[in-house]
């Protein structure tokens, strides 16, 4: 099951009047790692899932498999698994037999087959229900036999298509922890797509962020949060804050004043836009006292985000346009809407992206 | 928390996420057949296609024959003597009179087996199983049994033949207008009617402004089906009519019980299948124009967020 | 296709009450007199208790006058149904397998069979004479002369009459196994596909087990409608041995007077095999795990 799987180029076009759903995306996944396709509706996620699989044919480019281009294979034996939003466990058959469904059509006798089927399904936490039949289960357990049944196959590659977005928030944890336990058992690569920003980071090694059919960013975790390579990208992850300014000698100038850049980065000369994570910007109330080095500003906005708050900071520089900062409060400090407040950017939250 | 981005271009799979996906869609690779595979599709639709059609095509040719002796392939003499004799043997009267017995059994059987199937859908009916069950035994049950029984009674009651026939003809439509409007039903939303109703409208309004509109195609089957149940039925307008009912398929029954009217019989047939057909016609052609009117209604327009927020931060902006 | 309400669908109008019985109502008291009404003025009449002339007397004479023919008749009734029944099932699932195929073929298919539904069975018999008689087009068209051509229509085998009920109910059963299979049949077919299978594992392990509902019921209302139908039989076939339908409208029209009787005892048997079918049927659907 830990096959490396690259899409080269690949473009994918419906009709020639719509935009085409993938534009020359190249994705490289590695063998047994974790990649979440992040993207909002009509960003082509569920499009480049069919790709893969083979349900759909590509307009341009390779899909490859362990290097193999699988163009001409349908589907059944591309070797990939795959599970929908909707279960689909065939009605017909008890949920033991469900998982068995693959060995079953490779010809295994049904004995073997069940007993294989078993092991699955203890795999997926429902050791005991394989006499039942699927209507009796309830989403969650049903989602969880469908995955049970797409490893039993013993699929090249895992897809996964926004398989947890109909199941309630608290089944959701439940379930992310289930792809842990699979990837410690069986070290499958896994492609999993969503629309959800907080189960691709909790679930996937890398996050690649698509939209309108293109790859936007193809990096870590970290990397798409906190370095991302373009205003797009960061506001797709739901970054907030952006400063348009210019970079000088390896800092960023704005309305903010000077705010130095990490080495590491892109610092060559040019306009550029500061972006900064609102979790990674330091508030702190001024009392009065005011070091020179602190960039002041004043909170005009207050919102609630559950436990946390979010303030909306706005500083003016002589001359300069405005410009306002989000930034999230822990539980505890107090800060009230007009107040005067320091602000830190640490450099290693910061990035600034070309304009 | 989720991405708000809205996106411009939607993808056009998702357009059509209402409609019907059959494996052999363009865009699909499940069901694409190479050489042998391919040809034995191919032939498998041209031979169905001729095992429904070949048996009306002795009618098409037979309806226009003054003389086709055997064993010409062909008529060798065309002409509307079938259309005279046709005439002649009362084929007119007897088409209004079919025509108006369907139209009167599809009024009819419509609207009942629509409210027992709403009732029946939304749980409302006490012994529901009972209940489904006396409504489709008709399909069960064969008609000329229950018409020979129901015969002597309704002689005995003086029920007229015609209001006989028609209530016969109505329970036995019932299976169907009562099956095809469950199914309709069970995909309806009784949201829509609970919403009309916090908007201000009466009950009556919400039926026919809310209500009726979204189940009308499938009222228009159900009634179709109805309509075809009172059209081509015999036995029961032989039994229970008694003579004095001459529908469509009693004059095509002794025309063709007779020798030598192999036209007649034909033009007969023929103006028994035409009117059926139109209506099947039709239903597709609303069908289609409804399914096209609901694809190409425009996305909404999409404003990001972020820009609306900050055209409102711009001083000098309106709030 | 129970009539209960649908499980698993959120049903908010949802009490059994006064408002639930009166909408039923106009459609349950006409079936129930009818059909109640009916079958049970059959099995009066059948049993002596609605003669029309002369004293109520219990008695089984109607049955037994015709000891000698019923045997005959119901054999070739169960024959005729049969026959239809298995032709029609199998094309028809073939013909609902190419239409929920979908492309061209399909379509085409599609619009023929409900074309083929509408046609009255009177008119489809009156082609059906047409096509296979004697002087009909098919002989025509293979150059066979009228007498070395086999007696189709009114012959020993009742081969026009099969032909008529499994042409016209095959579009029946394509058009039902079709809606039901179009339903369902896309994704289970990519999930199936996507385990492994191939076309025709596909159609084996997926396909055919999620149709078996629909067929059978669609068979087993085809059979139930063979066995009690009149018209093509009376057209197409020949006057001995008489199907049940034919033999019972020949004693319903009789001028004897105990004809009535004997009438309506026919039918009650009718409508005692039509019911074991459906009752099998129902068995055998709770036998498929997909009954709902």
């Amino acid at each position: 099951m830990t096959s490396h799987l690259l899409l080269d180029g690949v473009s994918k076009r419906f009709s020639n009047y719509h935009a085409p759903a993938l534009n020359a995306v190249t994705l490289d996944v590695a063998a047994g790692s974790c990649t979440a396709i992040l993207g909002p509706s009509g960003s082509g996620k569920s499009t480049i899932l069919r790709v893969m699989a083979g349900l759909d044919p590509v307009t341009a480019g390779q899909v490859l498999v362990d290097g193999v281009d699988v163009a001409g294979l349908t589907p059944e034996r591309r070797g990939m698994g795959m599970v929908f939003q909707r279960p689909l466990l065939f009605p017909h058959l008890s949920v033991l037999d469900n998982v068995a469904f693959a060995d079953r059509v490779s010809g295994v006798r049904r004995s073997v087959a069940r007993h294989n089927a078993e092991l699955y399904l203890d795999m997926v936490q429902l050791g005991g229900y394989g006499r039942r039949s699927v209507r009796e289960l309830s989403g969650g357990q049903e989602q969880r036999v469908a995955i049970a049944r797409a490893l039993a196959a013993r699929p090249r590659v895992l897809l996964l298509d926004e398989p947890f977005s109909a199941l309630d928030p608290e089944l959701r944890s439940d379930m992310h922890a289930l792809i842990d336990d699979i990837r410690s058992a069986l070290s499958p690569t896994i492609v999993l797509v969503t629309h959800d920003r907080d189960e691709a980071s909790a679930v996937a090694d890398r996050i690649a962020v698509l939209h309108e059919g293109e790859l936007l960013q193809h990096d870590t975790v970290d990397g798409v949060y906190n370095r991302p390579v373009s205003v797009r990208v960061a506001r797709l992850m739901g970054g907030l804050n952006e400063v348009p300014g210019v970079i000088v000698d390896g800092a960023h100038l704005s309305a903010l004043g000077r705010v130095g850049l990490d080495a590491g980065r892109d610092v060559c000369d040019g306009p550029a836009t500061l972006v900064v994570r609102q979790e990674a910007v330091g508030v702190r109330a001024l009392g009065g006292d005011v070091s020179s080095d602190d960039v002041v500003g004043v909170v005009t906005g207050l919102r609630n985000l559950g436990p946390r708050r979010l303030l909306t900071i706005r500083f003016r520089a002589a001359g300069a346009a405005v410009v306002e900062l989000n930034a999230e409060l822990p539980p505890g400090q107090g800060v009230e809407a007009g107040s005067r407040v320091a602000v830190t950017l640490p450099p290693a939250a910061v990035s600034a992206v070309r304009t | 928390m989720s991405i708000q981005a809205r996106s411009l271009t939607a993808d056009p799979q998702r357009a059509d996420v209402g409609r019907l996906r059959l494996p052999g869609d363009p865009g699909s690779r499940l069901t694409d057949s190479r050489g042998a595979g391919r040809v034995g599709r191919v032939l498998s639709a041209a031979l169905l296609a001729a095992w429904f059609v070949v048996p009306l095509v002795p009618l098409a040719l037979w309806a226009f024959a003054d003389r086709w002796s055997f064993p010409a392939v062909l008529p060798s003499v065309w002409g509307t003597d079938g259309l005279e004799s046709a005439i002649a043997q009362g084929a007119v009267p007897a088409f209004w009179r079919s025509l108006a017995l369907g139209l009167v059994v599809a009024a009819i059987a419509t609207p009942l087996g629509a409210a027992a199937a709403r009732a029946l859908t939304m749980g409302m009916v006490p012994w529901p199983r009972a209940v489904g069950l006396v409504l489709l035994a008709p399909i069960a049950l064969p008609p000329f049994a229950a018409v020979m029984g129901l015969n002597v009674v309704l002689l005995r009651a003086y029920v007229p033949p015609l209001a006989g026939l028609v209530l016969v003809l109505v329970v036995i439509a019932l299976p169907y207008t009562t099956f095809a409007m469950r199914v309709a039903y069970a995909a309806h939303d009784i949201g829509f009617e609970e919403e009309a109703r916090t908007l201000g409208a009466s009950p009556w309004t919400v039926l026919w402004r809310v209500h009726i509109p979204l189940v009308a195609p499938a009222l228009a089957r159900a009634a179709f089906l109805a309509f075809l149940v009172g059209w081509s039925d015999y036995i029961v307008t032989v039994i229970i009519g008694g003579g004095t009912v001459v529908s469509l398929p009693l004059v095509i029954a002794s025309s063709a019980a007779g020798i030598g009217n192999d036209s007649a019989v034909a033009i007969l047939s023929l103006t028994a299948i035409l009117p059926p057909l139109a209506l099947l016609l039709l239903l597709g052609l609303a069908g289609r124009r409804g399914a096209a009117s609901r694809r190409s209604r425009p996305d909404p327009d999409p404003i990001d967020p972020r820009t609306a927020r900050s055209r409102l931060h711009e001083p000098g902006a309106a709030r | 296709m129970s009539l209960a309400p649908l499980p698993g669908r959120t049903v908010r109008a949802g009490r059994p009450g006064l408002r639930g019985t009166l909408l039923v109502l106009p459609a349950v008291v006409p079936a129930l007199f009818v059909l109640g009404g009916g079958i049970g003025a059959a099995v009066a009449q059948s049993l002596g208790l609605l003669p029309l002339i002369g004293p109520v007397r219990l008695s089984l004479d109607a049955y037994t006058a015709q000891a000698g023919a019923l045997p005959v008749s119901i054999a070739v009734s169960l024959g005729i149904a049969t026959a239809s029944t298995a032709i029609a099932a199998v094309v028809g699932f073939a013909a609902a397998l190419v239409i929920v195929s979908g492309r061209w073929g399909g379509r085409i298919v599609a619009i023929i069979s409900a074309a083929t539904v509408t046609v009255p069975h009177l008119v489809g018999a009156a082609a059906i004479g047409l096509l296979l008689a004697d002087s009909g087009l098919l002989p025509r068209l293979l150059g066979i002369d009228a007498d070395a051509w086999p007696r189709l229509v009114g012959g020993p085998w009742w081969v026009a009459v099969v032909a008529e009920y499994a042409w016209k109910e095959s579009a029946f059963v394509a058009l039902v196994v079709a809606g039901t299979l179009a339903t369902r049949v896309a994704s289970f077919d990519e999930t199936a596909a996507l385990l492994g299978a191939g076309r025709l594992k596909r159609l084996r392990f997926v396909m055919v087990p999620l149709c078996l509902p629909a067929l059978v019921v669609s068979s087993a209302i085809v059979f139930v409608y063979t066995l009690g139908s009149y018209e093509v039989a009376w057209l197409l076939g020949r006057s001995y041995p008489e199907p049940l339908p034919v033999m019972a409208l020949r004693l319903f029209d009789s001028i004897t007077l105990t004809a009535r009787p004997e009438a309506a005892a026919v039918a009650v048997v009718t409508t005692a095999i039509s019911l074991a079918v459906v009752a099998l049927a129902f068995l055998a659907l709770r036998r498929t795990a997909l009954w709902r």
